[in-house]
């Protein structure tokens, strides 16, 4: 049952009138009461009943995270009387749903649409609470409300800021791939197709012995290898939980996978996915060719860091089972946290790189970096020592690693995407892949 | 930092709600229930064994200085004292009694009528500081005619100087206050004479005697010890049965309360607005559906365990650690620039940084690979000077 201001202001000119009735005041009063009871009674009786309302919903599924979806719930009202009241669509709050409450008529026999825009301010899946029905009878005192579910879910995907750089890392993969410049042919690429000369080709390219066999002068063309395969690895155990400015770890790994994994798609790589800490997260496998993103995207979407150390041993065998006997470039996201690395997955290296080109990204601290310059008191100095240990365990883990035949990627937040892609051409273009 | 793992019913659902109402309803009043529960426990006990005396001037129970408990008690132990509220309690109690004596305190209070009424019983009656009503109507002939009371009255008790047995015999006594003078032939005695009058006379009519005393603080239990005061009412008071009239303030009439006085509509009309305000809570009080719930992500900077190692550096004062990090920091950053593997010698670093940045190879050894005892890690200024030095030489490398 609710009831309105309306009720209450009755019950306020009852308690007027009650007052001013002088000797009759006991009569007044059982009347005042009686009535306002009866009429407050009635108008929840002639209310429609909110129970009685089909909802169905319609709208977005799925949207990146700073973007506006819109979902809709559609009340119809197969009840015999009209609906007058208010509607609420309830959202985590973390979905910033907007309008909160507003006010819905519908005829009976009707239905109406109701829309609700949400903002989110988090990955993963916003799921609708319930959809509270309140009506009010004929009078507007009073009425009743009910909450239905009207289970609906929004996956709010990873923003992918640096999409950005997407456009001139291509550029970049075309010269590799001799579209801007001179077939030539180098490290990393393989034979593509023989075609007719025509003015201009490099002549070192011309293939005599197929020249031999036609009309024409015919040359080979080149390509970067193609149909590699690319598996990477996202470390979410508790240090991708740390914030970097104001994102935690984790989703500056997840843009920066996400740059390298549309970067390969458009290479022609099959690009593979895990995310890992004590055991598998997400995984996409690559089926057949054509861009994997939107599939990785989608994998990524309800992922958050847990507070567990992470397993690196178990990660090495997920990573060789994903990946069988098939060389393959395995990019782990992670922090070079020296603790956790050098007990963990220095001893698993050999296993992955007798079989694997194996890269790992970590996002570098600006704020340990603006520490380590800190000077002017002690305590700034003292930071500033902490900060230089810091660093120069992770320099440490970093020449360890690359001894072991790993190659690292170490950036700061803004950088690590464009600077993990620039990685993986390089290695394209030594053909190390 | 949880994701929603996938058996987590959705928000909203009846098993999302953690408990039902009523053990909601018991977690919110519990704590006040146990605090109204212990209030009543303590001020139970706090009232067991605690006996309420009333208080005010001459009071029969009264223990404080102002009242006359004790006196009362001297009484009781040979002869029976009737506490009376009222002139009709008293004309009880003197006609239920063989021999009895009326002893009448603050008869301010009762009206002539009353006075009348107790004048006429034909008993002894002793009449404490009376007004001047009463003291016409039980001793006629008597009259006020002073008042002495000395602040140091209590030094200087007054004689009887009378033939009155029971004044002789108790001595002096503290009995200031106020002095009376019986006119001529009304045959009264005059005991403990102070400048304008006697503070205690006994007028005898038939076979009843008739005393009055200016002032009740000599029986009071403040001033019953001293001198003849206790005797004094030991003998004024000789009877089986004492009556102690002692009126309570006669009731005011004619008054009304404050509901009598508001008209019955207004009273009424708490009966509608009680009704109007349990409305106002259900309309202000009923949400639009239950708070959705979402767990929160964990915030922790990356740089934490960085720089709670700081708070630790400082708070042990670990300065050798501190500058050894400085130093291998600066290293690390140059020795590429110098040319030097990560093993070269000592003596070479020290060599290529003195010759790159100037300065005697010696203090340069001492910045970096200090013997013995450190001097910079000796106090925090040393450490800001190995920073500041470090610094220095960084931009000339640079």
């Amino acid at each position: 049952m609710v009831v309105t201001g309306r009720a209450v202001l009755l019950a306020g000119i009852a308690v007027v009138a009650v007052a001013f009735s002088g000797s009759l005041g006991p009569w007044a009063a059982a009347v005042a009461v009686a009535v306002l009871v009866l009429l407050v009674a009635l108008d929840v009786l002639l209310a429609a009943s909110p129970g009685g309302m089909r909802l169905t919903r319609a709208g977005d599924t799925s949207l990146r995270l700073g973007d506006t979806a819109t979902v809709e719930v559609s009340v119809a009202n197969p009840t015999r009387r009209r609906l007058r009241g208010a509607v609420r669509d309830a959202w985590p709050p973390s979905a910033h749903a907007e309008p909160r409450v507003r006010p819905l008529s519908v005829d009976a026999g009707e239905r109406r649409r109701v829309a609700t825009e949400l903002t989110p301010t988090r990955r993963g899946d916003a799921r609708a609470a319930g959809v509270t029905v309140r009506t009010l009878g004929p009078l507007g005192l009073a009425g009743r409300q009910r909450t239905l579910t009207a289970p609906w879910s929004v996956r709010v995907l990873p923003p992918f800021h640096s999409r950005r750089h997407l456009p001139g890392k291509l550029s970049r993969l075309r010269q590799l791939d001799g579209r801007h410049t001179a077939m030539v042919r180098g490290q990393g690429s393989e034979f593509d197709s023989l075609r007719d000369y025509v003015p201009g080709d490099d002549v070192r390219s011309i293939d005599w012995r197929a020249s031999a066999r036609n009309d024409g002068v015919v040359v080979r063309t080149w390509r970067p290898e193609r149909d590699r395969r690319i598996l990477i690895v996202l470390d979410t155990g508790r240090t991708s939980a740390g914030r970097v400015g104001d994102t935690p770890r984790l989703d500056h790994a997840m843009d920066a996978a996400l740059l390298l994994a549309a970067l390969a798609g458009k290479a022609g790589d099959r690009v593979d996915f895990l995310a890992y800490d004590r055991r598998v997260r997400a995984q996409v496998k690559a089926s057949g060719r054509g861009s994997q993103v939107h599939r990785i995207v989608e994998a990524m979407a309800p992922l958050e860091a847990e507070l567990l150390e992470s397993d690196p041993a178990g990660m090495a065998s997920a990573v060789l089972t994903a990946q069988g006997r098939t060389r393959s470039l395995v990019v782990l996201l992670t922090d070079l946290n020296a603790a956790a690395l050098e007990d963990g997955l220095l001893p698993r290296v050999p296993a992955l790189t007798s079989r694997h080109l194996l890269l790992v990204a970590a996002v570098r601290d600006t704020a340990v970096a603006e520490m380590a310059a800190g000077r002017g008191d002690a305590g700034a100095v003292y930071r500033a020592g902490a900060a230089e240990r810091t660093l120069g365990e992770r320099r440490r883990v970093t020449a360890e690693l690359r001894r072991a035949g790993v190659e690292v990627v170490d950036a700061e937040p803004e950088h690590i995407a464009p600077a993990l892609a620039d990685a993986y051409i390089n290695l394209k273009a030594q053909g190390r892949l | 930092m949880t994701a929603p793992s996938p058996e987590a019913p959705a928000a909203g659902s009846p098993a999302a709600r953690p408990d039902s109402a009523a053990r909601r309803f018991w977690r919110a009043a519990r704590f006040p229930a146990v605090l109204a529960a212990a209030l009543v426990t303590v001020s139970v006990l706090m009232s067991l064994g605690g006996e309420q005396f009333p208080t005010g001037h001459l009071e029969p129970r009264s223990v404080s200085p102002d009242g006359t408990r004790a006196l009362v008690n001297v009484l009781r132990e040979d002869r029976d004292v009737e506490v009376a509220r009222s002139s009709a309690d008293a004309a009880a109690a003197v006609g239920a009694a063989d021999d009895a004596v009326l002893v009448v305190f603050l008869d301010h209070r009762l009206l002539p009528a009353e006075l009348d009424r107790l004048a006429a019983l034909d008993v002894d009656t002793v009449l404490v500081r009376p007004s001047v009503r009463s003291l016409s109507a039980f001793a006629p002939g008597v009259e006020m005619t002073g008042r002495e009371l000395p602040r140091d009255y209590l030094e200087r008790p007054l004689d009887p100087n009378c033939d009155l047995p029971a004044a002789r015999t108790a001595g002096p006594a503290y009995v200031h206050g106020e002095l009376y003078t019986a006119g001529p032939g009304t045959g009264a005695v005059g005991c403990y004479p102070a400048g304008a009058g006697d503070a205690l006379v006994q007028v005898s009519g038939g076979d009843t005697t008739t005393t009055v005393l200016g002032n009740g603080d000599p029986w009071t239990n403040r001033l019953l010890d001293r001198g003849g005061d206790a005797a004094l009412a030991l003998n004024l008071l000789d009877a089986e049965t004492v009556v102690w009239l002692r009126p309570d303030p006669p009731r005011e009439e004619g008054t009304a309360t404050l509901a009598e006085l508001l008209p019955a509509g207004v009273l009424w009309s708490l009966l509608p607005l009680a009704a109007g305000l349990a409305l106002l809570v259900v309309w202000q009080g009923r949400r639009m559906g239950a708070l959705v719930h979402e767990s929160l992500p964990v915030v922790v900077r990356a740089s934490e365990t960085t720089e709670g190692r700081a708070g630790l550096y400082r708070s042990r004062k670990a300065r050798d650690r501190v500058a050894d990090a400085l130093r291998s920091g600066f290293l690390d950053r140059h020795s590429a620039r110098l040319g030097m593997g990560p093993d070269a010698p000592r003596e070479a670093v020290v060599a290529a940084v003195a010759e790159r940045t100037g300065g005697d190879p010696g203090a340069v050894e001492a910045l970096l690979y200090p013997k013995g005892a450190d001097p910079y890690a000796a106090d925090d200024d040393g450490l800001l000077r190995l920073a500041a030095e470090l610094d220095e030489r960084s931009r000339r490398l640079r």
